[in-house]
């Protein structure tokens, strides 16, 4: 019966092909010009000295809509995926100068060094997950130091385990290479902290001499963190 | 050949098949449901349901671990198809067998075109803003606009996924130069670079001289969304760079820059679905149960005006009572902005009727079988008494 054969071969073909038809392709149209944004925030001033986010255009995490229940969480206030959830807490050094939060930081710390405009910074930010592990995180801070990156076997050397509480604390040290451009040479100090299915991250950057000036100040500064009650 | 088709008919045609199928649909949609609880009702439809396997990453590599949605559902479905063209012969008293698996073909091509044709946007207005377009929850898009003309924006649309998968660079005949994607981060977050940073700056053009991206695991969650940035380098004549940019949905405004004496605009954004019409929303209301926060009921009042001028009229939408316009349904899905933003959710999916003709037809064949069994049985007991 050739007909009920063909039958067949025609049910086969046609889901076949349904299943591969949808493809994302470019493009391009005219549309009508939009009426320009509020303001225009991204090229434009962005002052080192103030929120580091200021002029990114960087919505706020959290920026308090209130979807409906049944409805879809809606777009501008759905969260930057930053680590909400419990908080850790800690005890800076006085002479670590507070600066305010922002929406990608849990907190930044200014460390004054001797020379005039020198300074060091602690980054405080927690993202879900590990964030790529270990290893990932050590590597993104020596790209940042222009160090070439490690594999899984010098790992281990490089980092420092550290117990405060319950908390277990990996602590990296890079060193930076000496610049040739007469700029100082940088030195971090990173402990990166799992704490329930989020990593924290403490990172102080700065010019050498000042962070190893400031090592055992930041590991006593570790020793303090502690889960928020 | 003919001893081929044979045993391809009669594989095809099997009842143990069927039963195969079933069973391994069953796995599926347990194992599926499980996995809900990480990935979120998006992900799992589409890593189970809306694939031919289902794959598990080994050290990078996707691997088919089991069969996906679409791979046991198109089976099941030229199984049925199948079985009743080789083993169809109509008789009265199996008219309502023949109307339930009528239905349930009708049921499963109906999910399979769901699948492939439905679109869901949602589409945000403030208080007296008109907008002529909807946008994606999920998809993203890098947009090069020419901005050049001052009442016209001429766009092309780059979706998502071919920055995803770049290898060669990418070109289009509105495009006076090429667009290379050096870096891709299917969820990163943008800050500015520390002023002691050392390492080099992600881009050399634009903000992208100033931000860090840093790379984010990806969310899964149904409240939140991947916030994908790239590093593109554009190339001129002869592969000449014009620079490199970092985008980021992040990043609110569109980038700016001058080249071959036009302006144009870059930008990563949610993917954006242009219609002949636009929504004014005139005004948003929260209305609550008198003295208590207990919402009462949510409702937008907008104005739909078609670009040929045939429709003007004003709507109101509320819970329950969408607008169906043009093959969409605007629903009423949130609000924001101390109730001056009115949030609407926007779908279009031509097989909607399908899965309800199915399950008339379904119900009606199994209540034509069960009342001929009833008629005969009493028909027989009768006899017998």
């Amino acid at each position: 019966m050739p007909s009920r054969h063909a039958l067949i071969l025609v049910a086969t073909t046609a889901l076949l092909a349904f299943s591969g038809c949808r493809e994302a392709k470019i493009t391009s149209y005219r549309v009508p010009k939009e009426a320009p944004p509020p303001a225009a925030v991204n090229a434009a001033s962005l002052d080192p000295h103030s929120d580091p986010h200021a002029g990114l255009g960087i919505p706020p995490v959290n920026s308090g809509s209130m979807p409906v229940a049944s409805g879809p969480v809606d777009m501008a206030s759905t969260p930057v995926p930053t680590a909400t959830g419990d908080a850790l807490v800690w005890t800076a050094p006085e002479h670590w100068q507070s600066r305010p939060a922002s929406p990608m930081r849990k907190a930044t710390l200014i460390i004054p060094g001797d020379a005039e405009g020198q300074q060091a910074e602690l980054a405080i930010t927690a993202f879900p997950g590990d964030v790529g592990g270990n290893l990932a995180n050590v590597n993104r801070w020596r790209q940042q130091l222009q160090l070439a990156p490690i594999g899984a076997s010098e790992l281990r050397a490089t980092l420092t385990h550290v117990h405060a509480g319950d908390l277990h604390i990996d602590i990296a040290e890079l060193l930076g290479p000496a610049p040739t451009d007469g700029t100082l040479r940088q030195r971090v100090l990173g402990a990166i902290v799992p704490f329930n299915g989020a990593t924290w991250f403490f990172k102080l950057t700065g010019p050498d001499a000042l962070v190893a000036r400031e090592k055992n100040a930041f590991y006593a500064f570790v020793q303090t963190i502690r889960p928020a009650r | 050949m003919r001893d081929i088709w044979d045993s391809f008919v009669q594989f095809f045609t099997s009842l143990r098949v069927t039963v195969v199928l079933l069973a391994l649909s069953i796995v599926l949609i347990f194992v599926a449901t499980l996995d809900q609880v990480n990935l979120g009702i998006w992900a799992v439809q589409e890593k189970y349901f809306q694939t031919f396997f289902v794959f598990w990453n080994v050290k990078g590599f996707p691997v088919p671990v089991f069969p996906g949605g679409y791979f046991i559902g198109g089976l099941l479905l030229i199984n049925l198809i199948a079985s009743h063209i080789y083993h169809f012969r109509f008789a009265w008293k199996k008219s309502g067998i023949l109307l339930t698996h009528a239905g349930l073909i009708i049921l499963l091509v109906g999910e399979l075109l769901t699948g492939l044709w439905q679109e869901d946007y949602q589409l945000r207005l403030d208080e007296g803003q008109t907008r002529n377009y909807s946008e994606s929850y999920r998809e993203n898009e890098l947009a090069i606009i020419d901005a050049t003309d001052p009442d016209w924006d001429q766009v092309v649309a780059i979706p998502e996924k071919h920055l995803r998968d770049h290898r060669d660079p990418i070109q289009h005949e509105r495009l006076p130069f090429r667009v290379a994607v050096r870096a891709y981060y299917p969820n990163a977050a943008v800050e500015a670079r520390q002023e002691s940073a050392t390492s080099p700056a992600p881009a050399n053009r634009d903000i992208g001289a100033r931000l860090t991206i840093i790379p984010l695991a990806m969310t899964y969650k149904p409240n939140e969304r991947n916030l994908p940035a790239a590093v593109i380098e554009l190339l001129g004549p002869g592969n000449a760079s014009l620079g490199t940019w970092v985008i980021s949905t992040m990043l609110v405004q569109p980038q700016t820059f001058d080249y071959a004496g036009r302006t144009w605009r870059l930008a990563l954004r949610f993917e954006r679905a242009y219609k002949p019409y636009s929504l004014t929303l005139l005004k948003f209301s929260h209305d609550r149960y008198i003295g208590t926060e207990i919402p009462k009921n949510f409702s937008s009042d907008v104005r739909l005006q078609s670009d040929d001028g045939t429709t003007d009229r004003e709507v109101r939408i509320y819970m329950n009572n969408p607008l169906r316009y043009d093959g969409m349904t605007f629903y009423q899905a949130g609000f924001d902005n101390n109730d001056t933003t009115t949030v609407l959710q926007v779908v279009k999916n031509p097989s909607w009727i399908l899965p309800y003709i199915a399950c008339i037809m379904m119900g009606v064949g199994l209540t034509i079988q069960f009342c001929m069994h009833l008629f005969a049985f009493v028909a027989k007991r009768r006899r017998t008494a």
